[in-house]
Order: structure tokens, then C-alpha cells, then sequence
């Protein structure tokens, strides 16, 4: 009997020891990567009711901060502008974790991060709440004007400064209201949460960021970047009315059936699809996906601005015949990958990473983080750049964005409409075209338009009020600390 | 009343590891006040004061009615109650009030057991009420439920405001019959082979304990969708049928007995399947998923030392302070508190069963076996819940837990283990090697 005793106990010492074992896995071995999981909530949920630094938009407005309430609990997060920074700042919940930028740089607003909590030696002694304040890169006023030209429409808007890489405009449509998610009312945040996010329409995701589209003739830029390099700038490519399908690729359409060919300058005016097919197979598949990388588009994750949490997007893929990539077929990009790619463009070919926060403030005012412009490689040479710019200019004057024409700035921009699948379409402007300061893109999305035409106008119509409102706006004061 | 001279060294022994496990309680609970846990304030002394006073008012009387019992026992329970009032009182106060009145319940049981059985291998002569009681006690919700056309997981009924979860009172009963019958068999059987009885070919009674175990376990596993229950009682009934009979073909047959009821349920039970689809991937399934997957961020969250008492975020798991009460300690006591707690479970089983090895009676003994095995695999489920070693259930953790139903039940189990060390001989006395002059308690007086 005591033998037998001795088997039950080692039995359940050998059932005890796997509960160490799991305990000493899960609490010290893999505790790391556990904290890091991307669905991890936990320390947004400790840091909800703790106190917390405020986030403003670089001309000073004040778009997230916490105030004292009375209640069992006694601070609350408030976004003053409801949703029109919803999807950059995102959200912080008690039972939801959180998104955007409160989410992505929480160890410095809940002063989790050493170099805002600790100044110099003496605070380490000092009791007191030391939560970091963000500073973005966004302005309040482009985003309004941003928001008021998109009235009415579904889509996604992305202002970008071209040398420094600062995001100054990010908007899109359907957005949410992270007041509601924030509340102390745990049911009513459920209610609002869940609701939100079975939504089809996805308004809690940053489509911006996180959503790839198909570019379509958008692509173009890229071919006719290829050309350049290849020396085929002056070529002329016969007039044609489509491009035959191969094996598994569609046959290639212009838009209304036109007849087109000529210098890559008229197939950039005249939206030749067929024209570009054909360079594209004079261009070769590997010199084009050669360029395609170098400006950063395909083989990795899609682009995101600085510190941003990790996407779900998947890299975007050339199609496989030279023709059919030429024209942008297949190829999915988020707004932001396709404000870079102009943005990069005007600026001399460098490509600058984007970033959404300027800076990071400790409590006593003094900046502990100051995120500087990051160049990321030259993708294209200045020379290419600079014929990119006058092709997409000769594109305002003459071709199918005529309607960004302004009385007193040169424009550069391009169009990508008529997809097959979808019936979405995308317009980039540069303006000045002589020396771009502002990169403008907007998606549009989910708008039944039963005439490209009228499709067409709105686009740019939407796209020149932006541009023109943001070179008129005045220049905030940066750089100063 | 009592002298010096009078006081058994186990209870010296209890005196001082109770006053340790009351300094760790005041200090969890100090230290977690002073983290500005907003549920913690001078409102909480008043409870922790009554909490102490029915620590004392069980050790006097152990020291009146049983002052030969183990010393380590008690206080071992009482460091796990401590601890687990210090977390219901940083996690939610409201329920604590409550809990002390079952805390007050269960000293109560436990005292009359201490003063009320005088010698443990008495309740030999009642295991076959037991034994039925304790299967009405174990199948009562689920008849009612039945009867109320509801089929799925409930271990416990509502009698208004407060739960009631029988099954675990049931298992001890259980473990009293089956003790009983299993030290009939062994008597019985040595009788045959010293041949003072009548040979009984094939004699069906060592099978009685497997064939119940199995029963049962397969009822809730089908019937109660509820694994960890089965495991329990299997553990149990396997652990004393093993020391007792310990024939490893009938274990084989009943072990694959065992794995067709689990197979069977898992293939048809619905809720099972989702227990076990929220176990194997906890996002696919919110419902059970969801405590899962914050279990294992709370551990993570707390690491080697833990984020401090008062520092985590304990209500974010739901069943913090009941099925997952090992997550929030774990967590803000670290992977030192999470094992503390381990070994205090781990001391315990081996304490009583270490008991059963020098128990005079062998109904004793396997009472002991029973009542070990009870508190060992009752507090294994529910971590290892917390741990995704088993699907997800409703077991409460002994003694931590605030479900105050089984808190009672332990506190009648760990009585029955005092009284069953009493009578074991204490080996530093050599007086006490001989049974038969062990001396009763009244003596001393």
C-alpha cells in the first residue's frame, strides 16, 4: 500500500511540475513576446485610468487630453474633435484596448518611457504624475479643409510635405467618434465597439494606412520613370487601340476606346493604356520591377508612417506580364504608399520616411524625442525626377487632369479611373509643379458615379480645393522648441 | 483553562506559521492600499480584524478538541484564505462582505467537525448515507436544471443573491463511501488470504469505486459539459482505488473507459466543443476565449517579481476573484507569488499524504488519500485553466477562491484531515508508537 501511495505521489508532484514549467514559460521565458503580441490590451488597460499626456497637431490645437472627472473613476480621455482625428490618434478603451497613435506611442503618453518619466536624478525621488505630450505632425487647419472637400463622399485623403516626410493632412470617410469608446460607460463602449467594428464599411480602421487599392494607371508614373532610364523617353510607340490578352491577362482597354500611341508624353495625356502596355513590354519585366522596388513599393510590408503599429496589409505584387504591370494591374497600394511615391518624386527622387509625430514632450515642457526626417534611399535620380515632374505638369496643362488647373500655381497631377472591378478612382496633385511643397492624394471610394466624366470633375474638383487651400493656408510656426 | 505545560508542540508550531500568514495578508493588503488602488481604504480593517478572529477562534479550539492534530495544515489553508481575501479586497470589495459571512460559515463547520466527531473512523459506519448523499449532492443541479429544460454547463444553483456549488460537498462524500467500502475490500480480501473467510471468486466490489468513478465523470462531462469536474473526480477515485487494489489491467480497462466518455462528449456536446475550439484557439470563441488569452497577458504582464500588489489589472480578467483568482496573485506577486501558491497546494497534498501513511486504520488512511487528492486536483484545474493546460471551466480554486460554497466544503475537508492526523502516532513521542494508548483529548484536562 505504501508503495502504491509513493506512485500517486509522484504522479501528481509530475502534474504539479508541468504547472511550474507552464508558469515559468509563460511568466518568464516567452513573457517578452507575450507583452509584444499585437492583440495585448493589457497595459492600455492599466494605463486607461492612469494619468496621461495630451496629443496636438502642430499648429497647437489640442486633440486628445485627459481630465479630471468625479466618479469611481476619476480621469477621463476626451477628443475635442470627435472624429475628425479619429483614425490617426485611434482611441483608448477600458475594455478595448486602444488604436492610432494612443496605442502606438502609449509608453510615452502614460509615461511608461524612462526618458519622459526622468529628467535628471532628482525625480526619481519626486512623487508626482510625469506623462509625455505627443506632437504631431498633422494641422489642424489642413485637416479641416481636408475634411470639408470630402463632405459627402467616401474615400481617403493624404497630405504630405514632400522634403520633410511630415504627414500634415490625414482624413477618411467612414471615421467613428472615440469619445464613445473612451467612456466610463463600460456597456455603452461595448455596444458602440461592437457595433463599429462588424461594421462592413471598417470606420475603426486607418484605410490610409492600412488599406491597399488598386492604383490602376496611377502606375504609369513608375513605367514612365522605367522609360527614362532606358533611354526610351523619345520613342514612339504606333497607334493602337488596345493590347492583346496573354494566357491568364485580360486584353487591355483605353478608356472610351480611343485610338492612341505617340512619346510617352502623349500616352501620360492621353491615359493610353494600350501605348503603355507596349512599352512596358519594351521596358522588359525586370528593369520595370527593378524601379518598382527601388521606389520602395513592392517585396515589403506596405510603407507606414514612423512608429506606427504593425498593419495587416499584405505586400503589393507586380502583375506578372511586363505589359499588364506597365499599366498598374493588380498592383494595391495603401494612400499613403501612393502620397510617398509622389512625394518621393518631388523631391529629387529621395524617398523620405513619413512620420505623423513631430516631437515628444516630457511634463516640464522640455522635448525628450524629436523625430527627424528620415531619407530612405534615392529611388530614382534627380534628372528622372525632374522629367516625372514636367510629364505629370504637361498632364495639368493638356491632359486628363486639367480640371487641378489654377490660375496662378503650376500644377503636376495624375489620374487612374475606369477599373474594371471597382468603380473607385484615385488622384494625386503636386503643387508647385517648378518645386512641389504640398502632395495631395485622394482616393475616392463607394461613390455610384454612372458617368466617368462627372467622376472625373468631382476628383479633381475635390483634389484643387485641398491644394489650393493648403498653399494658401499660412505656414505654421515649426521648428521652434 | 490551558497552561503551557498543557500545549502540544503542533500547535505551537500552528500558532506561529498563523501568525505568519497573517503578517503576509496585512502586508499584501498594506502594500496595495499604498498603490492607490481606489478599492482599498480604512474600511477594509473592520474585515480583515474578523478575518484574524476566526483564525484564532479555529486554533483554540484544535487546541480544546484536537490538540494532537498536525500543525501545518491549518496554517498552510489559512495563508491561501489570506491571500485570496487580500485580492478579493484589491479587486472587489463589494464581494467581500459576503465572503466573510461564509468565512464565519465555514469556521463553524469546521469546529463542530473538530468538537463534534470524536474519532474519524466512526463515519465508517455512514458511508452508505454519505455515499447517497453525496450522489444527490452532485447530481441535484443538474436533475433541476434538466427538469427547468436548460442542458449545459452549471455547476452551481442561486438561492436568491447567493451560489451554491454542491458538487465539490458531493466529492467529499463520495470519498467518505468510497474510503469505506475500498477498507471493507482490503479487510475482507486479507481475510480470504489468511483463510478466515470463504473465498468469494470474482469478487465484483474492487470494481464498484471505477465504475463509479466512471459514471460520474462521464455524466459531467456529457450531461454538465464540464472536463475538469470529470478530471477531479477521476483523480480521485483513481488515486485511492490504485493505493487500495492497484491492479493495472482493471486501470487500463477504466482508463480507456474514461477516454471513450471524453471522446464521446467531445464529439457531440456541443458547448464542450466550443470549450475545447476557445482552449485550442481562444480568439475564435469570445465567450470562453477572451478570459484565456487575458490570463496568459496578465502572467506575462507580471513577470519574475510581479507588478506589485495593487499595480495589475486584476478585474480585467473576468473570474479573477473565483475560477482564475491564481491570475491576478500570479501577476502582481510574480512568478515567486504564482509558485508560492503552487507549493503551498503542493504542501498541503503532501502533508495528508503523508497522513496516510501512518494512519492506525486503513478507512483512514484512504480517507486521507481521498481528501489530498481532493484539495491537489481541485486547485490543479482551475491554474491550469489560467495556464491553457485544460479547456476552460468553472472550477473555483480551494480556499483562494471567493465562492464561499467551497470554501465551506474545504474547510469540512481539512477538519476531517486534522481529525485523521490526530489519531495517526506522532513519531517524536515515542509514547505514541503504540495505538492503543493514544491518548484521547480529554485526558490532559
Amino acid at each position: 500500500m505504501t508503495r502504491r501511495l509513493v506512485h500517486v505521489g509522484i504522479a501528481f508532484l509530475a502534474v504539479y511540475g508541468l504547472l511550474f514549467f507552464r508558469l515559468e514559460m509563460v511568466q518568464i521565458v516567452s513573457a517578452e513576446n507575450i507583452r509584444k503580441h499585437p492583440e495585448n490590451s493589457r497595459q492600455i488597460r492599466l494605463d486607461f485610468d492612469a494619468p496621461r499626456g495630451s496629443i496636438q497637431t502642430a499648429d497647437g490645437e489640442i486633440i486628445a487630453k485627459t481630465v479630471a472627472v468625479s466618479g469611481p473613476r476619476n480621469r477621463l480621455r476626451q477628443y475635442p474633435y470627435g472624429s475628425l482625428y479619429s483614425q490617426v490618434v485611434g482611441f483608448i478603451s477600458a475594455e478595448h484596448g486602444g488604436s492610432g497613435i494612443e496605442r502606438s506611442h502609449n509608453g510615452f503618453l502614460a509615461g511608461n518611457d524612462l526618458s519622459v518619466r526622468i529628467q535628471d536624478t532628482r525625480d526619481l525621488f519626486i512623487d508626482q504624475a510625469r506623462t509625455g505630450q505627443v506632437e504631431l505632425s498633422l494641422r489642424h487647419d489642413v485637416q479641416l479643409v481636408t475634411r470639408a472637400a470630402m463632405a459627402g463622399h467616401e474615400g481617403t485623403v493624404v497630405v504630405i510635405e514632400p522634403d520633410t516626410g511630415s504627414i500634415w493632412g490625414m482624413w477618411s470617410n467612414p471615421h467613428f467618434d472615440p469619445n464613445h469608446l473612451a467612456s466610463h460607460d463600460l456597456s455603452a463602449a461595448a455596444i458602440d465597439f461592437n457595433t463599429l467594428d462588424s461594421d462592413s464599411a471598417q470606420p475603426l480602421q486607418n484605410r490610409a494606412e492600412y488599406q491597399g487599392v488598386e492604383i490602376g494607371s496611377l502606375f504609369t508614373v513608375v513605367t514612365a520613370a522605367a522609360a527614362i532610364e532606358n533611354n526610351l523617353s523619345d520613342i514612339i510607340i504606333p497607334t493602337t487601340e488596345t493590347f492583346p490578352a496573354s494566357s491568364d491577362l485580360p486584353i487591355i482597354t483605353n478608356p472610351d476606346g480611343n485610338k492612341c500611341g505617340g512619346t510617352i508624353k502623349s500616352l501620360m495625356i492621353n491615359s493610353c493604356r494600350s501605348g503603355w502596355a507596349t512599352i512596358g513590354n519594351e521596358i522588359g519585366y525586370d528593369s520595370l520591377k527593378d524601379v518598382t522596388k527601388r521606389f520602395g513599393l513592392i517585396d515589403n510590408d506596405p510603407l507606414q508612417s514612423q512608429n506606427s503599429l504593425p498593419g495587416t496589409a499584405s505586400p503589393a505584387s507586380l502583375a506578372s506580364s511586363a505589359s499588364h504591370a506597365a499599366v498598374g494591374m493588380s498592383m494595391r497600394l495603401t494612400p499613403l504608399q501612393v502620397a510617398t511615391l509622389f512625394a518621393t518624386i518631388s523631391n529629387g527622387g529621395s524617398q523620405i520616411q513619413p512620420r505623423l509625430v513631430n516631437r515628444v514632450r516630457a511634463h516640464d515642457g522640455s522635448i525628450t524625442h524629436n523625430f527627424e526626417t528620415q531619407v530612405l534611399n534615392q529611388s530614382v535620380s534627380k534628372e528622372t525626377a525632374s522629367e516625372l515632374l514636367g510629364l505629370l505638369s504637361e498632364n495639368v496643362i493638356n491632359g486628363d487632369a486639367a480640371g487641378l488647373q489654377l490660375n496662378d500655381v503650376p500644377m503636376g497631377g495624375l489620374l487612374a479611373s475606369s477599373f474594371s472591378q471597382s468603380n473607385h478612382l484615385w488622384m494625386v496633385s503636386l503643387a508647385p509643379v517648378t518645386r512641389p511643397e504640398v502632395v495631395v492624394a485622394v482616393l475616392l471610394e463607394g461613390d455610384d458615379f454612372d458617368d466617368r466624366q462627372i467622376a472625373e470633375a468631382t476628383i479633381a474638383g475635390i483634389s484643387r480645393r485641398i491644394t489650393e487651400a493648403v498653399l494658401r493656408l499660412p505656414s505654421p510656426t515649426l521648428g521652434e522648441s | 483553562m490551558w497552561t503551557v505545560a498543557e500545549v502540544n508542540h503542533q500547535r505551537i508550531v500552528e500558532l506561529t506559521l498563523l501568525l505568519l500568514a497573517a503578517f503576509i495578508t496585512l502586508t499584501t493588503v498594506a502594500i496595495a492600499a499604498v498603490a492607490e488602488s481606489p478599492n482599498i481604504d480604512w474600511s477594509a480593517i473592520p474585515y480583515l480584524a474578523v478575518l484574524l478572529v476566526l483564525w484564532a477562534v479555529s486554533h483554540l479550539s484544535l487546541r480544546k478538541w484536537a490538540p494532537s492534530a498536525n500543525g501545518l495544515l491549518f496554517p498552510i489553508t489559512a495563508f491561501l484564505q489570506g491571500i485570496g481575501i487580500a485580492f478579493v479586497l484589491r479587486i472587489d470589495s463589494d464581494l467581500l462582505i459576503g465572503h466573510l459571512v461564509w468565512s464565519a460559515f465555514s469556521t463553524c463547520g469546521f469546529i463542530s467537525v473538530i468538537a463534534g466527531i470524536r474519532d474519524f473512523k466512526r463515519l465508517k459506519n455512514f458511508q452508505r448515507p454519505l455515499g447517497l448523499i453525496g450522489l444527490l449532492l452532485i447530481f441535484v443541479p443538474t436533475v433541476m436544471k434538466l427538469i427547468d429544460g436548460e442542458i449545459g454547463s452549471y455547476r452551481s444553483f442561486q438561492i436568491s443573491s447567493v451560489a451554491i456549488d454542491p458538487g465539490p460537498l458531493g466529492t467529499l462524500c463520495l470519498i467518505i463511501f468510497f474510503a469505506g467500502w475500498l477498507a471493507t475490500y482490503r479487510s475482507r480480501n486479507t481475510a480470504e488470504y489468511l483463510g478466515q473467510a470463504e473465498p468469494l471468486e470474482g469478487d465484483p466490489s474492487r470494481f464498484i469505486p471505477l465504475i463509479g468513478a466512471w459514471l460520474i465523470a462521464s455524466i459531467a462531462v456529457i450531461f454538465q459539459s464540464d472536463i475538469s469536474s470529470a478530471f477531479i473526480i477521476v483523480a480521485i477515485f483513481l488515486s485511492m482505488w490504485w493505493v487500495a487494489v492497484g491492479r493495472p489491467l482493471d486501470l487500463a480497462v477504466f482508463l480507456t473507459a474514461i477516454i471513450g466518455s471524453v471522446l464521446l462528449a467531445v464529439n457531440n456536446v456541443p458547448e464542450l466543443q466550443e470549450r475545447f475550439a476557445a482552449w485550442t484557439d481562444p480568439w475564435s470563441n469570445p465567450q470562453f476565449g477572451e478570459a484565456i488569452y487575458r490570463s496568459t497577458f496578465s502572467l506575462a504582464g507580471g513577470g519574475l517579481t510581479g507588478t506589485g500588489p495593487g499595480e495589475g489589472a486584476a478585474d480585467w480578467v473576468a473570474g479573477a476573484t473565483d475560477q482564475l483568482a491564481f491570475v491576478p496573485i500570479a501577476e502582481e506577486l510574480g512568478f515567486i507569488g504564482g509558485s508560492a501558491v503552487l507549493s503551498s497546494f503542493l504542501l498541503l497534498t503532501g502533508v495528508a499524504l503523508s497522513l496516510a501513511t501512518v494512519a492506525r486504520q486503513e478507512f483512514e488512511g484512504l480517507s486521507a488519500i481521498g481528501i489530498a487528492i481532493f484539495f491537489a486536483s481541485q486547485a490543479w484545474a482551475p491554474i491550469a485553466v489560467a495556464l491553457r493546460l485544460l479547456p476552460p471551466n468553472d472550477v473555483s480554486l480551494p480556499f483562494v477562491s471567493s465562492n464561499g460554497s467551497v470554501l465551506f466544503t474545504c474547510s469540512i475537508a481539512l477538519a476531517f484531515l486534522l481529525k485523521i492526523s490526530e489519531t495517526a502516532p506522532d513519531a517524536p513521542d515515542p509514547t505514541q508508537i503504540l495505538p492503543h494508548i493514544s491518548p484521547k483529548p480529554e485526558s490532559t484536562a
